[in-house]
């Protein structure tokens, strides 16, 4: 009951990251309707740059202040000049110059930082895990947790109290509308990828504080993806519960699914942690395919 | 070819002629004189004319043919049956593998491993095209994308892969790949299995293209509800649509583990599944020889940057120490650009020059 308490906890809270990544998602597709599969490479960036900031003697928080406005630069710049030219255009066209920035992302960060991976030194969280109860959970887990958590309610604040949040509301929910009343879509796409870019930013970085920096933080940006089916593609809310659900069942799968023996035979020789979360969401897109929160689209001819 | 400009003084009185591939003599005639640069000029005379190259074109050209044949499922699935799809080199995994252990287990030879790995592979990408009935656009690309990893990082990482407790790579011991009496051990051999594999499978989904088959394909492409309405089993042709084209990229797999020799998970990653879709969008969607004219620009920009960028060696080492980066990124930028600025791809392009060729130097 323990260890099932343990894996729930540290599921919950590295869900939390991923729920901030697939917040930053969500609010591309919902404001421009573009799918975003460079997403665990902007991971990779925030991973990165906060690294090399980090590695400059600039303290922690400083070096997160620094990859959001990075984040920001980045986000307007990738915006303005990939993204914009292409509104309007046929989905494949934009999934496919996400894919390729993909690669121009990664290509270009392996290019400078090799493939090894690379830890913060000194750490930045101490090593000391707290003990609840008979429950242990390493520091990391929950200043990552409280991290995301912050983020996360800035974000919502953001959304329900500025001018600017809800004008990007307002264009999610209904673009013509919105553009009727005077709110300028540009604005709104490029603060879609602004926020996007510092979302995972800061899911990279708190990744990479787990796990180290290697090539794997672009996959577990990937794990955005089953997130949001399972919340539902254009729901905000549902990215954040998709996302925690995600980080839950991942560790479920791998602290019971990994070692589990039926009569003496190994029944998953390993790696079913990596992929269980598309198991999950194979099923759900069979099952149940707009998710929890999404909405269902009636087509016409 | 509804296209084409004809020569003046040409008609068309049946279908058949409407139809045909080769419609002119000078296309004959082109044509012949490609068959011969591929057939005899490529092999046999480049290595001998040019020693010191020869054989690096021919080895060149046999990635061209892998990525060709890759790119063709892919080609047919979104370019002609509309359905997307990111994760191919799952089925160019199970083609790899079914041949693999057809030779080694069962010793059954090579050539009929290609069909049984075509079968596998196109049975496999039928399950994953199950999901296409429910779902279409976003969510097939979610669905496609968990074939890729439940396939490749999960099934074959860490069960086919064990088999018989080789570790990963499955290597093929010489001798093994056999066509008839003819042992399949250089780079010429391998170069002409890859010219009939090419040429098969471009003769074969051309030919499909023209039948009731691949014109209730491109119905479903262009508007599957109005295809549906229209008397189409949409259901059905998707599937044959995601088993031809996994059948493509079984075959596709079949082929790789001649040029190597060994067939490991690391050789399909998702990586190789986008890079055969950007392939087919530098080519040109909906093309046949878009596959072709795309598969030699992705082969051949990678190569002719590796000797750009050695003179910078001593300055930037880490370009070619980490040239596999370098190489996906020029690759990701040039998708970007021809997305931007040439989204019909290189066979448009060619199209056009060739329409503006067509009445050179008077055209009107």
């Amino acid at each position: 009951m323990d260890i099932f308490l343990q894996l729930i906890i540290t599921g919950f809270m590295v869900g939390s990251i991923y729920a901030l990544v697939a917040l930053g998602w969500t609010l591309i597709y919902k404001s421009s309707g573009v799918l975003n599969l460079a997403m665990g490479e902007l991971t990779l960036i925030g991973a990165y740059v906060s690294y090399t900031f980090y590695m400059w003697k600039i303290p922690f928080p400083l070096a997160v202040v620094f990859t959001l406005i990075i984040g920001v630069i980045l986000g307007l710049l990738t915006e303005r000049i990939f993204l914009r030219p292409l509104i309007g255009e046929p989905t494949l066209t934009v999934i496919m110059v996400t894919v390729g920035l993909s690669f121009f992302f990664r290509g270009l960060i392996f290019l400078f930082f090799n493939t090894d991976t690379l830890v913060f030194t000194p750490p930045v969280f101490p090593s000391e895990p707290v003990r609840l109860g008979n429950v242990v959970i390493g520091q990391v887990y929950i200043w990552s947790f409280i991290a995301a958590l912050v983020l996360l309610a800035v974000f919502v604040i953001f959304f329900q109290r500025t001018r600017w949040g809800l004008a990007i509301q307002a264009t999610a929910d209904d673009e013509m509308a919105a553009l009727s009343l005077g709110v300028s879509a540009k604005f709104v796409y490029a603060a879609a990828w602004a926020i996007a870019f510092m979302a995972a930013g800061v899911g990279g970085t708190l990744l990479g504080n787990i796990n180290g920096i290697n090539i794997s933080i672009g996959y577990l940006g990937l794990l955005v993806l089953p997130a949001v089916v399972i919340g539902g593609l254009n729901s905000v809310p549902g990215a954040i519960v998709g996302g925690i659900i995600i980080g839950v069942l991942q560790n479920l799968a791998g602290g019971y699914l990994d070692p589990l023996t039926i009569a003496g035979f190994k029944v998953f020789p390993g790696g079913v942690k990596d992929i269980f979360p598309y198991v999950v969401m194979t099923i759900m897109l069979l099952v149940k395919p707009y998710g929890l929160w999404g909405w269902i689209r009636i087509e016409r001819v | 070819m509804a296209t084409m400009r004809l020569p003046s003084g040409t008609y068309h009185q049946t279908y058949q002629q409407d139809q045909a591939w080769w419609q002119t003599r000078f296309v004959w005639l082109r044509m012949i004189g490609l068959l011969f640069i591929l057939l005899v000029f490529i092999p046999l005379w480049m290595p001998v004319l040019f020693p010191d190259i020869g054989l690096y074109v021919v080895s060149v050209a046999n990635l061209i043919g892998y990525t060709i044949l890759s790119a063709m499922g892919v080609q047919l699935l979104i370019g002609y049956a509309g359905q997307l799809t990111l994760g191919h080199s799952a089925f160019i995994a199970v083609g790899g593998y079914t041949s693999a252990i057809c030779m080694l287990m069962f010793g059954i030879p090579y050539p009929i491993t290609i069909i049984l790995a075509a079968l596998t592979a196109g049975l496999w990408s039928m399950l994953f095209g199950l999901p296409s009935v429910r779902v279409k656009g976003y969510y097939l690309i979610m669905t496609t994308m968990a074939a890729q990893f439940i396939t490749v990082d999960f099934i074959i990482t860490q069960y086919v892969a064990q088999i018989g407790g080789r570790g990963q790579a499955f290597s093929i011991p010489p001798g093994t790949i056999t066509f008839g009496p003819i042992e399949i051990d250089n780079d010429i051999k391998v170069y002409y299995l890859m010219i009939a594999l090419v040429i098969a499978c471009m003769v074969f989904v051309g030919n499909l293209l023209r039948t009731r088959v691949g014109r209730a394909w491109l119905a479903i492409r262009d508007n599957d509800i109005a295809a549906e309405v229209l008397g189409v089993n949409v259901v059905r042709y998707k599937l044959a649509a995601y088993f031809v084209g996994g059948a493509l990229g079984g075959i596709a797999g079949s082929f790789w583990i001649t040029s190597i020799y060994a067939v490991s998970p690391e050789h399909f990653t998702w990586s190789w599944s986008l890079w055969v879709v950007g392939v087919i969008l530098i080519g040109g969607v909906g093309s046949l020889y878009g596959t072709v004219f795309g598969a030699m620009f992705m082969t051949l920009v990678p190569e002719i940057l590796r000797f750009a960028v050695a003179p910078l060696q001593p300055v930037f080492p880490q370009l070619m120490t980490n040239f596999q980066f370098l190489k996906e990124s020029v690759f990701g930028l040039s998708i970007v650009l021809f997305l931007l600025y040439e989204p019909k791809g290189l066979a448009y392009r060619w199209w056009q020059i060739k329409n503006y060729l067509h009445l050179w130097p008077f055209s009107y």
